[in-house]
């Protein structure tokens, strides 16, 4: 098989069935024929609405992460919680492991996926730097499966939950920022598709670093 | 009668890039995607022997994560120390069902059906077990995407840490909280660390 002839195939993400690809009219979909999921898509900007999706969620996550989450009542005394705040606590109680890890897995890593997707979006849209293009894609998809935001925000609920009887609780306006940025997330991550967004690459920047 | 040819090809030649989802021609040994260049999957017994590895450091560390208390409250000098199940057995009998559920997925069941998940994706690799491919491939998506859900256990934890902090009423993350954290992560590096390539053989 040559390889041209690889880029009309199409392997499902959930169970591997080999699909041929067919064109697509305007904003529909393909769908696997075993399991059903969403294999590819017609989306006719995919790119410009990507990005101007992900430059509001980073709007958001910068709310999010830079105000008060929500604060607590208790008899009185006020307690609030934000980033800063969850960071410098952890580290005085001396948990610099778990105080590590929750740095990468609900800032760090959530900052740079955003941060290298517009980016990345940016140069394709005015078809720069190919190989930078190419180096982006990559370590996005490396780091999609590090970013914990959404469990995150599912832990802050819970914790609502078990405070309810002792405090009163007042929702600050990160909590507000954290739901958008979840809903923007979701949007972004059934849109975008690294494969149509590879495609759009080849089409760009030609196939000529092949080798490399 | 061309689709029939195409799909038997999916089992022996063609694998999906992990990455860059591009579909390659599978050969012996070690392959460079043809479209994003890098390596997709290493010498199929590095990835059994890794995913093995990974596996085991999370099963150890599975026991004092759930031994350790995850969370201990010192209210006026006394300290109480809590497990994950001790917690989720207070909730349950606070009466806050849905949350109790939620813990008790998310921490307990989670993490011992990824175990059996991959424990048996790794056992019918090596000795042949007779089952569709298609649900292995079904099942080791499954194992992938519920992975990181057991972490919201160990985020309650902290942001609770975070609003409890008073002079009267304190509470601090435990021992366990971090052997859990740790868990979580090494399962995921399994998980990742799986070679789909295995399941075809």
């Amino acid at each position: 098989m040559k390889k041209h002839k690889l880029d009309n195939l199409i392997i499902c993400k959930r169970c591997h069935t080999l699909h041929k690809k067919i064109k697509l009219h305007r904003n529909t979909k393909a769908l696997c024929k075993h399991c059903g999921s969403v294999i590819y898509r017609n989306h006719h900007n995919i790119i410009e609405t990507t990005l101007a999706l992900s430059i509001s969620a980073i709007i958001a996550l910068m709310v999010a992460f830079s105000f008060t989450i929500m604060t607590i009542n208790i008899n009185g005394i006020y307690q609030e919680l934000n980033l800063t705040a969850l960071f410098v606590v952890i580290f005085e109680q001396h948990f610099y492991l778990m105080g590590i890890m929750l740095g990468f897995l609900i800032f760090l890593f959530p900052l740079a996926i955003l941060v290298s997707i517009i980016l990345l979006l940016t140069l394709m849209h005015f078809r720069r730097s190919g190989y930078l293009v190419k180096r982006l894609l990559i370590l996005t998809a490396k780091l999609l499966p590090w970013s914990m935001i959404d469990i995150f925000f599912i832990s802050i609920l819970v914790s609502m939950v078990k405070l309810f009887d002792y405090a009163q609780i007042e929702i600050g306006v990160a909590f507000v920022a954290f739901i958008l940025l979840l809903v923007l997330d979701i949007i972004i991550n059934k849109q975008m598709r690294f494969n149509e967004l590879w495609r759009y690459y080849e089409s760009i920047y030609g196939v000529k670093n092949e080798q490399s | 009668m061309k689709a029939s040819t195409e799909l038997k090809m999916s089992n022996h030649e063609l694998i999906r890039c992990p990455i860059c989802e591009a579909v390659n021609l599978d050969k012996i040994g070690e392959i460079k995607c043809r479209r994003c260049g890098e390596l997709i999957y290493k010498h199929k017994d590095v990835s059994f022997n890794r995913t093995l590895a990974f596996l085991m450091t999370a099963i150890i560390l599975y026991f004092p994560a759930n031994f350790y208390p995850i969370l201990i409250t010192k209210k006026l000098g006394v300290t109480q120390e809590n497990t994950i199940l001790g917690g989720i057995m207070a909730l349950w009998e606070a009466g806050s069902y849905p949350v109790a559920i939620i813990i008790l997925l998310a921490s307990v069941f989670v993490p011992i059906l990824k175990f059996i998940f991959i424990i048996y994706l790794l056992i019918s690799t090596e000795y042949n077990v007779k089952s569709s491919k298609i649900d292995k491939y079904k099942l080791f998506y499954i194992t992938e995407s519920v992975g990181s859900w057991s972490m919201v256990d160990v985020f309650v934890v902290t942001i609770l840490s975070v609003l409890i902090h008073f002079s009267a009423i304190q509470i601090v993350p435990g021992a366990g909280a971090t052997a859990f954290a740790l868990m979580v992560f090494f399962t995921m590096l399994s998980a990742l660390s799986f070679d789909t390539r295995l399941i075809k053989r």
